[in-house]
């Protein structure tokens, strides 16, 4: 007698527990990538859900545990905000492909760092491996907003425009520049559109009033040296 | 006769008893496992359904959906969980981040080359009268006390931002390393030789002119310890090699100083190819 009619059984047991547990992720996400609550809804829950386990004392605990863990993660956040000097004002993603090994998803992301504001867009491949979970990003497209800070907007374009004659190259970033609001001439008729960097993020003191601070691979930033240091106790 | 008969007519009984209780558990297995077949298809035509019932809904409002339902107030706040988790998860992708411990902050460099995010060291700071390093995953060939003497003290985010720019280099290196040897070893003799630090490379490759490959030998250091380029290229050929090799050896030696190494090979793949 062969077993073989049983393998047939086990192999389609798997693949569907497989597809039943990717089918449940995708709806999670789904879901919570599409709703949205304001600050405001959240207090109001945070209220409700408070009064509701007030008088259980099983309930209680998991619900300070809930609330805790909503703090801890709002004070690390808003920590490192401030420490980086990196404000996310928004953040929405999606799904876009996910099987057992790999996850893509779409990031779109605003905030601002310092009087800077941005808004980026990328695409986050994740990738199982036997060890670890492998990370890159692709399609990446950032617009920012100079305003009135002619300096700034100046030296950033002389940076970016000029970067293919510094000797120091360190990772690779696309950088693909949508920007709405040049203030300076200067800018405009350097026309920088699209920078594909064969070496890595800058990072260069130029003046002494601006020092440019690029996180690999995702973010250019430029802080300004006179923002004080963050009193971390 | 009679004996040996009986004996001979119980061994037959037995083994057919055997036999018969192996087909009935089989039949069990069987049937349980077309059950389960049968169960987790329901199961997962049920999802379908639901996963498909939601896409058609969002793509009726396109975008945010607003619940049909009033939520409770525990799934208003797992969402807000899940929405700081993301969001936390983000600063990962801006190459640092962090947690307030009780006694300070642990902080976490992560590391990458070219889009692709590699390794993560993390920094566990106790914050008294001074700052003190508590424990860390910084390896030992990066110069961390150096690092802290300077900067720990007086500007943590400077310390942070040139310990990020010694790590992500090192690490740049060390993943061209690793590419050239994965990618290229049919051109690679043996293996490209390193120190820990990954800013001294050593190895051989083939290089061909007129229908014979000669061997060259590269050392390539790496001054600037911040840097995931050379700062000095030597390529030395055999003696017997022709003089128009000399010529190639420049030309590489330029490219492994402008670009990274796994691309100069591949840029002198296809050159050679066309």
């Amino acid at each position: 007698m062969d077993n073989s009619i049983f393998q047939v059984y086990e192999d389609e047991i798997q693949s569907l527990e497989e597809e039943i547990t990717l089918l449940a992720e995708k709806y999670e996400d789904s879901q919570q990538e599409t709703t949205f609550f304001s600050d405001k809804e959240i207090l109001m829950s945070i209220k409700s859900f408070q009064r509701e386990f007030l008088g259980e004392s099983e309930g209680h605990e998991s619900s300070s545990n809930l609330k805790a863990l909503l703090e801890s993660l709002e004070t690390d956040l808003s920590f490192l905000m401030k420490f980086t000097g990196i404000q996310f004002t928004s953040h929405s993603k999606k799904t876009v492909e996910k099987t057992r090994n790999r996850t893509v998803r779409k990031h779109r992301l605003s905030g601002n760092c310092h009087s800077l504001s941005f808004q980026l867009e990328f695409q986050l491949l994740e990738m199982q491996n036997k060890d670890n979970v492998a990370a890159v990003v692709t399609d990446l497209s950032i617009a920012m907003e100079f305003g009135e800070d002619s300096d700034l907007s100046k030296f950033v374009s002389r940076s970016f425009s000029s970067y293919a004659q510094w000797r120091k190259h360190r990772r690779c970033t696309f950088l693909h520049f949508k920007n709405r609001s040049w203030t300076e001439h200067n800018i405009s008729s350097q026309s920088i559109k699209h920078l594909l960097c064969q070496s890595s993020t800058i990072k260069k003191k130029k003046s002494d009033n601006l020092q440019m601070l690029i996180f690999p691979p995702v973010f250019p930033f430029v802080l300004t040296s006179s923002i004080n240091n963050m009193d971390l106790i | 006769g009679v004996f040996a008969h009986l004996e001979m007519l119980e061994a037959q009984a037995h083994e057919t008893a055997v036999k018969e209780e192996e087909m009935e558990q089989r039949a069990e297995k069987l049937a349980r496992l077309k059950a389960r077949v049968q169960e987790l298809r329901l199961q997962r035509d049920k999802l379908r359904a639901k996963v498909d019932l939601q896409q058609n809904r969002q793509l009726e409002k396109g975008g945010v959906v607003s619940n049909p339902t009033q939520p409770t107030a525990q799934a208003v706040l797992e969402w807000k969980t899940k929405s700081l988790k993301a969001m936390l998860q983000v600063f990962y992708l801006t190459g640092i981040s962090g947690k307030l411990t009780k006694q300070g902050v642990c902080f976490c460099i992560i590391t990458a080359y070219e889009s692709t995010y590699l390794d993560s060291y993390y920094l566990d700071l106790v914050i008294k009268t001074a700052v003190q390093i508590h424990r860390h995953s910084i390896p030992i060939f990066i110069p961390l006390e150096q690092l802290a003497k300077k900067y720990l003290q007086t500007d943590i985010r400077r310390f942070l931002s040139v310990l990020s720019d010694h790590l992500n280099a090192y690490v740049g290196r060390r993943y061209q390393a690793d590419q050239l040897q994965e990618h290229f070893s049919d051109q690679i003799e043996g293996t490209v030789q390193r120190n820990s630090l990954c800013n001294l490379l050593v190895f051989n490759y083939k290089v061909s002119s007129k229908r014979k490959t000669f061997p060259f030998h590269v050392r390539l250091l790496y001054g600037d310890l911040c840097c995931s380029l050379p700062t000095e290229v030597v390529i030395s050929c055999t003696p017997d090699a022709p003089k128009s090799l000399a010529e190639t050896a420049a030309a590489h030696s330029d490219l492994f100083r402008r670009m990274a190494l796994h691309k100069a090979f591949r840029y002198f793949s296809s050159a050679e190819q066309s």
